[in-house]
């Protein structure tokens, strides 16, 4: 079910009529303009300095997406608190936690796989609303976490293939990845994976250099870096989407009673859909 | 814009105010002499080869002459003036601004007595400076006024541009919530590269905080726009609209959890300090409590999913 492009934040059409499909708003950029992604058929990576405000970003593509009809959320963080509120509607939440990390990220290449083959069938190349199929949107808050610090060597570097593998063809079957870290240097996350993200979201960072890291080089030079964010104004952030120009946002926010109010309301809509196991169980049936 | 001559070659006149630059004053002269030749021996040439189908071919020379010398010295004119047009028109709205106001205030003083004039002044200037909303409005388009002499300041000072030291055309400028937009048209000599190095320098001279730079058209490289930023408007916490169409009386739906009780260093043993199995508990418990507390749904697909994959 999709609903028109709203044109003013007051007139955004939620609630349980809302897809991922839509445009999902985010915040408000220097025009006083509501800004809106279409997180659907991209990829989005969010970094800045803690505190920057990633995690507020984070939430609320999740509350959107728990608000969705028809979306599956794949949850992880290694923070626990973060994402913690929508754990009881997201088909997987995992903590710091890196093996089962990297077993959900294979389930979702096979079902990725899966689905290419059913396009395939099809004589299409691309998830478009009407195929009934649920979207799968995959958000991992603390990246770093799991390509750094859990695990063995081994397994952080096969988290980081797997996630490649995923963040690449997730794109046009309808299973969008949106990643936070701090610092997304080649030394965090492979810059093989970095630079597949379509989307990105720098928050306030403390030098050129990180920022142009976020960005891509060349746009401190023109004047584009978060290093010109106020550290005292969170949740500022300049955003590269469409338009291919940095543009300056304010992401909208979500104190922890909103969260968990969304959540719960999340919970309560989504029992009769997904209380038919039929539905659901069939989706993954179709993937494995 | 007159100012004394600086420039070693203005020296000798010292005392005297130059209204153009000594570098364009000499592009100048040279170009209108170009101009001045050119354009007299074609336009003669023209004319003597039309005044020839009429006349003896000599006649028609001198007419050529005749008419070539005059149009070649108003070239000539032209070119040697227009500096001082250009200056004239960088200065438009302001002089159309200032003649406007002063012609309103000499008809307003001439037709009224003293007390109802100074009254509308007062009441004109007066309720723009009370009104918040006016107020910013005029002062955000003063700052448009400007901001297109400190570019310009910027192009002629520190921006080296070609041999003939000609400016881009700064076209019209706007308000933004966050400062001033203007639209630059370039001249040979300059390319948006060559600005995205002294972005600093430009903010400085516009007393601005930051300078961005981007294309204005896609199919041309010489339109500029140049966005001028000297408030941060984005400080404002942004709400969510996701937050008005909840129903606040949905049920709590947070599964328990089995809280860690070792919420101290010294509650811990040095050997089980590994953050990955301490959270591991803490994590997967709640999802099989859950499913067996509640029959809401998702914690189940839970399920299905661990089991589909075992
Ligand atoms: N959009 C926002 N508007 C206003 N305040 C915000 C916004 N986003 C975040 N904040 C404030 O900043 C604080 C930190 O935000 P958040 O937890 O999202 O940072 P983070 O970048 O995720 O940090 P970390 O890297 O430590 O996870 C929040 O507690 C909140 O007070
Ligand atoms: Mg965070």
């Amino acid at each position: 079910m999709t609903t028109t492009v709203p044109t003013s934040a007051a007139a955004v059409p939620v609630g349980p009529g809302l897809s991922m499909f839509d445009p999902l708003f985010i915040g408000i950029d220097e025009f006083g303009q509501p800004v809106y992604l279409d997180v659907i058929y991209r990829n989005i990576l969010i970094a800045g300095e803690p505190g920057g405000g990633k995690s507020g970003l984070v939430n609320n593509i999740c509350g959107h997406g728990a608000l969705s009809d028809n979306t599956r959320l794949v949850l992880l963080d290694a923070k626990l608190v973060e994402l913690g509120p929508w754990r009881d509607i997201a088909d997987a939440f995992i903590g710091p936690d890196i093996d089962e990390a990297i077993s959900v990220l294979r389930r979702l290449l096979i079902v990725a796989t899966n689905r290419y083959t059913w396009l395939l069938a099809n004589r299409r190349r691309k998830l478009v609303p009407g195929d009934g199929m649920s979207v799968i949107v995959t958000i991992i808050d603390e990246l770093a976490m799991f390509s750094t610090v859990l695990g063995t060597k081994q397994q952080q570097e096969e988290f980081a293939a797997l996630l490649r593998g995923l963040v690449s063809l997730g794109r046009a079957c309808g299973m969008p990845v949106v990643a936070a870290t701090q610092r997304p240097s080649w030394d965090i996350i492979p810059a093989s994976l970095r630079d597949l993200f379509g989307y990105r979201a720098a928050f306030r960072c403390t030098s050129l250099n990180s920022s142009n890291i976020i960005l891509g080089q060349g746009w401190a030079e023109q004047g584009y870096t978060a290093s010109d964010i106020s550290p005292t104004n969170q949740g500022a952030a300049y955003l590269l989407a469409e338009g291919g120009v940095p543009r300056r946002i304010k992401a909208a926010y979500l104190t922890d009673n909103d969260i968990y109010s969304i959540a719960d309301y999340a919970a309560w809509i989504r029992r009769p859909t997904t209380g038919v196991p039929a539905g659901s169980r069939t989706d993954w049936e179709i993937a494995a | 814009m007159s100012k004394s001559s600086p420039r070693r070659f203005g020296g000798k006149s010292t005392g005297t105010v130059t209204v153009i630059e000594a570098k364009v004053h000499r592009s100048s002269a040279r170009n209108a002499k170009m101009a001045f030749i050119l354009t007299a021996v074609i336009v003669g040439l023209l004319a003597a080869v039309v005044a020839a189908s009429y006349w003896h071919p000599i006649v028609a020379l001198i007419v050529g002459a005749l008419i070539g010398v005059p149009t070649g010295a108003a070239a000539w004119l032209l070119v040697r003036v227009w500096p001082v047009l250009r200056l004239l028109w960088w200065w438009t709205p302001e002089t159309f601004l200032g003649v406007g106001l002063l012609t309103c205030w000499v008809q307003l003083a001439n037709h009224t007595p003293t007390v109802v004039t100074l009254l509308v002044v007062a009441l004109l200037v007066g309720v723009p400076a009370v009104i918040r909303p006016v107020r910013r409005q005029v002062i955000a388009w003063t700052w448009c006024l400007i901001v297109r002499h400190r570019l310009r300041v910027c192009f002629a000072q520190f921006i080296i541009a070609n041999q003939s030291g000609s400016l881009p055309l700064i076209l019209w400028s706007r308000p933004t919530p966050v400062g001033e937009r203007v639209w630059v048209y370039l001249r040979p000599g300059l390319s948006a590269k060559d600005l995205e190095g002294r972005l600093d320098k430009i903010a400085v001279t516009c007393h601005a905080s930051t300078v961005l730079i981007e294309r204005a058209s896609e199919n041309n490289a010489a339109y500029l726009r140049f966005d001028i930023k000297r408030r941060e408007v984005l400080t404002a916490t942004v709400g969510s609209p996701l937050v008005d169409v909840i129903d606040p009386a949905a049920p709590v739906s947070a599964s328990p959890l089995t809280v860690p009780t070792a919420l101290d260093l010294p509650d811990i043993d040095a050997p089980t300090i590994t953050l990955p199995t301490q959270g591991k508990p803490a994590t997967k418990k709640p999802a099989t409590s859950a499913n067996g507390s509640k029959p809401a749904a998702s914690p189940s697909s839970d399920t299905d999913d661990v089991s589909d994959w075992i």
